[in-house]
C-alpha cells in the first residue's frame, strides 16, 4: 500500500503535465483513457527493447548454428 | 417479420444486430458500419482471421432479409451450436479466450483495424476452440487513437483471471453479477498485496482502478498526447505477457479425483459404458448434455461418436481437467462447462434477456444424468417429482442412473444427516418419472445396486 501511495503523487503530477485542451467527451472512462496514454509509451519502449533483443538472439543463434553445422559437415 | 425476431442480447451496437429468420441466424450490418465492414473484408483481415480459426465465418445473405431500413448488408454467420458464458468457463477457457482476443487485436492492428470492444461474451467455443463471434467489433484504426477496449479487456479478462489465480478460482462467478466484467476497484481490493509487485497487475489493475477513481468525479481537460501504434502494440504485448503469466493448477476439490474414489468395480464401469454406448448408437441424438459430467469420462462416449456434447459440472477442477484433456486431444465435439444444477445460470442483463438462462438454451436431444440423482434428491432436498419435471423441460430423451439408498455413496450422504427421504425409492422414482417420460429401457448395472434408465419425454 505504501508503494502505491508513494507512487500516486508522481502519477497525478504526470497526468497534470499532460492535460492541455478541453474536449466535450472522453471515452473509454477518463481514468482508463489517461492511464493508457501514460503506460502505453512506457510499454512501447519496453516492446522496442524486446523486439531488438529478440533480433539479436535470433541472429546469434543463426550464426552459432551455422558454425556448428559447418563443423559437423567438415569431412576431416 | 417483427422486432421480436431480434436476438435479445444484440441491441447496444449501432453497427448492426443479430436476428432469426425461419430458425436461421443472421446479422444485419447497418449503413453506420459500412465503411468499417468494407475495410474488414477489403483489407484481407476477415480472410486472415477466418483462415486462422479466430473469427466466425459468414456468408452474405439476401439483403431483402434485412429487418430495418438502416441495413447495408445481411450476413449469415456459422451457427455456434451452444452459446456459453464466461461464468460457465473454467480458468483455462477464460485464459484462452483472453489470449485469442489479444491475438486478434494484434492481427487487426497489422491490417489497420482495431477491436472496439473486448467483451468476453464475444468469444464462443466452436469446434473446440475459442472463436470471436462479433464480426462488427472491428473499426478502422486511426493513428494516435488509444485502444478504446483497453478498460473492457482488463475488466473481462485480466481482473477475473488474476482473482481466480491469486484469490479463489470460483471468483469467475462475479461475471454473473457484473455483466461488463469485474469492476477494477473491486478486483484491486480483493487481490492480495503481493500482486502489486507484478508490474502488469500493478499498472493494469491497481493503478488503473486508482486512476478511474481519481477521475470519476472530475471534469478533466482531456489530453492531447497520442498513443503511437508501436506503443499500442507494446500495450497489447504486455497484456499478452501478463495473461500468459497467470497460471492455475487444478487440484484440491472433492470432485477432482472422483473416478479414483467411486464405488464402481471396473466390470460395473465397463457395463455402464456399454449400456450408454448402445443407447447412443440406437437413438442417435443430435446433441447430448451430460449433467454432472465430472471430467467428461462418459461424455466422451457421445462426443467420440461425433455428437456435439456439453459436459456440465459444478466443480471447477473437474471442468478444468476436462477442458485441458479436450485441448490436448484436439477434441472438437466436447465442450466442458461449469454449472451448478441446483442454481443454474439465470437470464441476466437488460430485461433479464441479454444472456440466456440454462433452460432457455435447451432442450437437448439427449441428457445424461449419471450418478447425479442422489445429489439432487438427498443433498439438495429436491423431491423426485420436481427432478422429473426439470428433466422434462431440459431434454427429449434421458439416460438416468438411479442410485438407491443402500448404495455406499448415498449412505455417505446420509451419514451425517437425518434420513428424511422415505420416498427416495426405485418404485417412487419410476412412478414420478412416468408422469413425464415413457420408460423405454432399464438395465441393472452389473456388480452394483444401480439401474440405468432410458426415458423418452411425454408430450404433456
Amino acid at each position: 500500500m505504501k508503494y502505491v501511495i508513494r507512487f500516486s503523487p508522481v502519477f497525478i503530477f504526470l497526468l497534470l503535465l499532460n492535460t492541455q485542451n478541453a474536449y466535450a467527451y472522453l471515452d473509454p472512462g477518463t481514468g482508463s483513457y489517461i492511464l493508457q496514454i501514460l503506460i502505453a509509451s512506457l510499454l512501447g519502449a519496453a516492446f522496442a527493447v524486446k523486439i531488438f533483443w529478440q533480433k539479436i538472439t535470433t541472429s546469434l543463434k543463426k550464426i552459432f548454428s551455422k558454425n556448428a553445422g559447418e563443423q559437423t559437415n567438415d569431412p576431416e | 417479420m417483427t422486432l421480436n425476431d431480434k436476438q435479445s442480447g444484440s441491441f447496444r451496437d449501432p453497427s448492426g444486430f443479430l436476428f432469426f429468420r425461419d430458425g436461421l441466424l443472421y446479422r444485419q450490418v447497418n449503413t453506420y458500419y459500412k465503411e468499417n465492414y468494407d475495410f474488414l473484408i477489403g483489407s484481407g483481415l476477415y480472410d486472415k482471421l477466418v483462415k486462422e480459426n479466430l473469427l466466425i465465418p459468414h456468408e452474405e445473405a439476401d439483403p431483402d432479409y434485412a429487418l430495418s431500413g438502416q441495413a447495408y448488408k445481411v450476413i449469415k454467420p456459422d451457427r455456434v451450436p451452444f452459446i456459453s458464458y464466461p461464468y460457465e468457463w473454467c480458468f483455462s477457457q477464460l485464459k484462452d479466450a483472453a489470449l485469442t482476443t489479444l491475438k486478434i487485436q494484434k492481427i487487426a492492428l497489422d491490417y489497420g483495424m482495431s477491436l472496439k470492444d473486448c467483451s468476453a461474451y464475444n468469444i464462443q467455443f466452436y469446434n473446440g476452440k475459442p472463436v470471436f463471434i462479433d464480426t462488427l467489433s472491428f473499426e478502422k484504426y486511426k493513428e494516435g487513437e488509444p485502444w478504446v477496449a483497453y478498460r473492457q479487456f482488463c475488466q473481462h479478462f485480466l481482473a477475473p483471471l488474476a482473482l481466480m489465480k491469486y484469490k479463489d478460482v470460483r471468483l469467475n462467478q462475479l461475471f454473473r453479477i457484473y455483466i461488463d466484467g469485474v469492476p477494477l476497484d473491486l478486483a484491486a481490493s480483493l487481490l492480495p498485496f503481493r500482486t502489486r509487485f507484478s508490474f502488469s497487475l500493478l499498472s493494469h489493475i491497481h493503478i488503473h482502478a486508482k486512476s478511474q477513481k481519481h477521475y470519476a468525479d472530475k471534469a478533466v481537460k482531456p489530453v492531447h498526447r497520442q498513443v503511437k501504434k508501436f506503443a499500442l502494440l507494446g500495450l497489447v504485448d504486455n497484456l499478452q505477457t501478463a495473461v500468459n503469466k497467470i497460471t492455475w493448477k487444478a487440484a484440491g476439490t472433492e470432485w477432482g479425483d472422483y473416478y479414483q474414489d467411486t464405488n464402481y468395480s471396473s466390470s460395473a464401469q465397463r457395463h455402464k459404458m456399454e449400456i450408454i454406448k448402445t443407447c447412443i448408437e440406437k437413438y442417435k441424438p443430435r446433441n447430448v448434455w451430460d449433467l454432472g459430467a465430472n471430467n467428461g469420462f462418459f461424455s466422451r462416449i457421445a462426443s467420440d461418436s461425433d455428437i456435439p456434447t456439453i459436459a456440465f459440472d459444478i466443480d471447477p477442477v473437474a471442468v478444468e481437467l476436462d477442458y485441458l484433456e479436450c485441448r490436448q486431444k484436439k477434441e472438437t465435439q466436447l465442450l466442458p462447462l461449469l454449472l451448478d444444477l441446483t442454481n443454474p445460470s439465470p437470464g441476466i442483463g437488460w430485461k433479464n434477456k441479454e444472456r440466456m438462462s440454462f433452460i432457455e438454451r435447451g432442450p437437448a436431444d439427449m441428457v445424461m444424468a449419471l450418478a447425479l440423482i442422489h445429489h439432487l434428491a438427498i443433498s439438495n432436498n429436491v423431491p423426485l417429482i420436481n427432478i422429473a419435471e426439470f428433466f422434462h423441460n431440459t431434454c427429449k430423451t434421458l439416460i438416468i442412473e438411479f442410485v438407491p439408498k443402500n448404495d455406499s455413496q448415498v449412505q455417505r450422504l446420509l451419514a451425517t444427516r437425518e434420513d428424511i427421504f422415505p420416498h427416495y425409492t426405485q418404485q417412487d422414482f419410476e412412478k414420478n418419472f412416468s408422469g413425464y417420460f415413457d420408460i423405454l429401457e432399464s438395465h441393472s448395472i452389473n456388480e452394483s445396486e444401480r439401474t440405468l434408465y432410458l426415458l423418452q419425454r411425454k408430450a404433456i
